[in-house]
């Protein structure tokens, strides 16, 4: 019996290193090939070479001379330039927008509260292909351009409830007597606001913001369908890329988006560790 | 400090905090839904656009009366839809097979461990989608890592058949969920009474008795909840079918984008998003009502 029992704890163990191992080997194998030197299959190993890095940074290679190579650079630059672009935009808007909803619902009380915060999470449980087509269809019905400015307003319609959820979540947990102590002491509201209320919230705030951006920066479905034609998306590039054919530098691309959205991700939730 | 001022002062207050949210909300979030509901009740126009007249049949190509002026009924619509059903079912059932095992010994780890596992499962979450599963594509494609390391063992001599398969658009699907069912069924284990686990045993109950009326019954929630989180973005993907899988792969978030971008008939493809958006919008009605009656029993053990 108690071996059994043993036996049965032992493969939970490493049942465990298999399921984290499903989950960060394709990871590891994508960061490993992108140091392959093989122009032709980027799965076959034929030695480590760092062009292609060098490649989406613009130097030339000796493998890099086909005009084609050099083309789809210029575009994965202008691509990750209106994805940053997009991105801090939504970010500023969706995290004003979001924390004074935040602040509405917890601070106030008013008819209609609870129907915010169902409102609130609704389009962030929509599938994000019916958001996406919804603001497609209104968009042209409405007669704005697909550009940037679509993308930006279109990805603030569901990011606004992620900054309202972290932030919210902040608000829940925080302890009202500082607040009520500074009132006491004969600080105006705004004073309290300022000096106690906001530096409580503002580890949520920025968790909030590093969320959005991240998610905007990753958006595929909906930007792919309120970008129009002429504008590309880092994601939309990629989405792109892998229709058309792959190339050898998508690895390197992958590989660096995959540290960046890592490097942000570990930071907001250091952060969020450091200031409970 | 009088009364009534101070209530006119809050109400402005939450003027300012409420009145740009809700404007933006009403008319970049409600309106496009409205109008969307409004085109899936139209006809197609002869070039693109619509025309503005009442018409049911967008919703009947899918359900059973088509436009008898057109076209007869064509079940493959009604196919498309039962297949993203289908897959999308068997992408809960994996996630959850995957998660739960792993849910509990992660939950009898040390503070410490436990806390560096949740981050580990968290983390992928924020990293790209379309390079996670376009890591699946170098891996599974003809000339991709897993075939190319069975014909150097000598296992196979052809390339297996691995993407553009059902198979594949699981697979891709499973990988990026799993962070989605991990949580919410792993936040359900956690607060496991253990106490009722060795009662149960104690009172001569075998593992598998105590596992199918203790531990399951107190872990569904997390089950539940973990389900719908994955349905719901499996049923309307058109990511994963557009990258792992093939023409036989189509799912409804294919033939939806299709309408939009190839077919050009745009209410035919309102009328499919709505009906994604119907599923979805029953399956959490019916969730928050289980959610609200369990709140008033008592925790039930059968």
């Amino acid at each position: 019996m108690n071996f059994v029992h043993k036996l049965g704890s032992l493969s939970l163990i490493v049942y465990v290193f298999i399921f984290f191992a499903f989950i960060y080997l394709p990871i590891a194998l994508i960061v490993i090939y992108s140091f392959n030197a093989d122009p032709v299959n980027m799965m076959r190993w034929s030695g480590f070479t760092i062009d292609w890095y060098r490649q989406i940074f613009g130097f030339r290679n000796a493998s890099s001379e086909a005009a084609l190579y050099i083309e789809s650079t210029d575009q994965l630059l202008a691509a990750v330039r209106t994805s940053l672009i997009v991105a801090a935009s939504t970010t500023a808007v969706a995290t004003v927008l979001g924390t004074a909803a935040a602040l509405a619902v917890f601070r106030y009380s008013f008819f209609g509260k609870r129907f915010y915060r169902v409102l609130l999470f609704v389009p962030m449980l929509m599938p994000d292909i019916v958001l996406g087509i919804a603001l497609l269809i209104f968009f042209v019905g409405v007669g704005i351009s697909l550009g940037v400015g679509t993308i930006i307003i279109g990805q603030c319609t569901f990011l606004i409830s992620y900054v309202f959820i972290v932030v919210s979540a902040r608000l829940a947990g925080m302890d009202r007597t500082l607040e009520n102590a500074s009132a006491d002491l004969g600080a105006d509201e705004w004073t309290t606001f300022r000096k106690i209320t906001l530096p409580q919230v503002m580890p949520g705030v920025v968790g909030g913001a590093l969320l959005a951006f991240i998610i905007s920066m990753d958006d595929l479905v909906i930007t792919y369908f309120i970008s129009g034609t002429s504008t590309q998306t880092l994601p939309i590039f990629i989405f792109g890329m892998l229709r058309r054919g792959i190339k050898p530098e998508v690895n390197a691309i992958a590989t660096m988006m995959l540290l960046f959205s890592f490097a942000i991700a570990a930071l907001g939730l250091y952060l969020n560790r450091r200031k409970r | 400090m009088s009364g009534p001022s101070r209530r006119g002062r809050e109400r402005a207050q939450l003027g300012f905090l409420l009145g740009p949210v809700s404007a933006f909300l009403t008319i970049f979030l409600g309106g496009p839904l409205a109008i969307m509901l409004i085109y899936s009740f139209l006809a197609p126009g002869l070039y693109g656009g619509v025309e503005w007249q009442f018409y049911p049949h967008n919703f009947g190509r899918i359900l059973g009366f088509a436009d008898p002026e057109f076209e007869d009924f064509d079940p493959v619509y009604l196919a498309i839809f039962l297949r993203s059903v289908r897959i999308a079912a068997t992408v809960v059932i994996i996630t959850l097979l995957v998660c739960y095992p792993a849910a509990f010994q992660i939950s009898r780890l040390s503070e410490k461990r436990k806390s560096f596992a949740l981050f580990l499962i968290t983390l992928p979450f924020f990293a790209s989608l379309i390079v996670r599963l376009f890591i699946w594509v170098l891996i599974l494609k003809k000339t991709g890592f897993v075939n190319l390391t069975l014909q150097t063992l000598g296992i196979v001599d052809e390339p297996l058949e691995l993407i553009y398969t059902e198979g594949a658009v699981i697979l891709g699907m499973v990988y990026i969920f799993i962070p989605f069912m991990f949580l919410p069924v792993y936040a359900s284990v956690e607060k496991l009474d253990w106490t009722l686990v060795r009662a149960s045993q104690d009172l001569g109950a075998s593992g598998f008795q105590t596992f199918c009326r203790v531990i399951f019954p107190l872990t569904l929630p997390g089950v539940i909840g973990g389900s719908i989180i994955v349905f719901i973005p499996s049923l309307g993907n058109f990511v994963v079918p557009a990258v792992l899988g093939g023409a036989k792969t189509l799912m409804l978030g294919n033939l939806i984008e299709q309408q939009f971008l190839a077919a050009r008939n745009w209410p035919f493809g309102a009328a499919l998003a709505m009906l994604v958006m119907s599923i979805v919008l029953l399956l959490l009605f019916i969730y928050v009502r289980h959610e609200t009656r369990r709140g008033d029993d008592a925790p039930g053990i059968r």
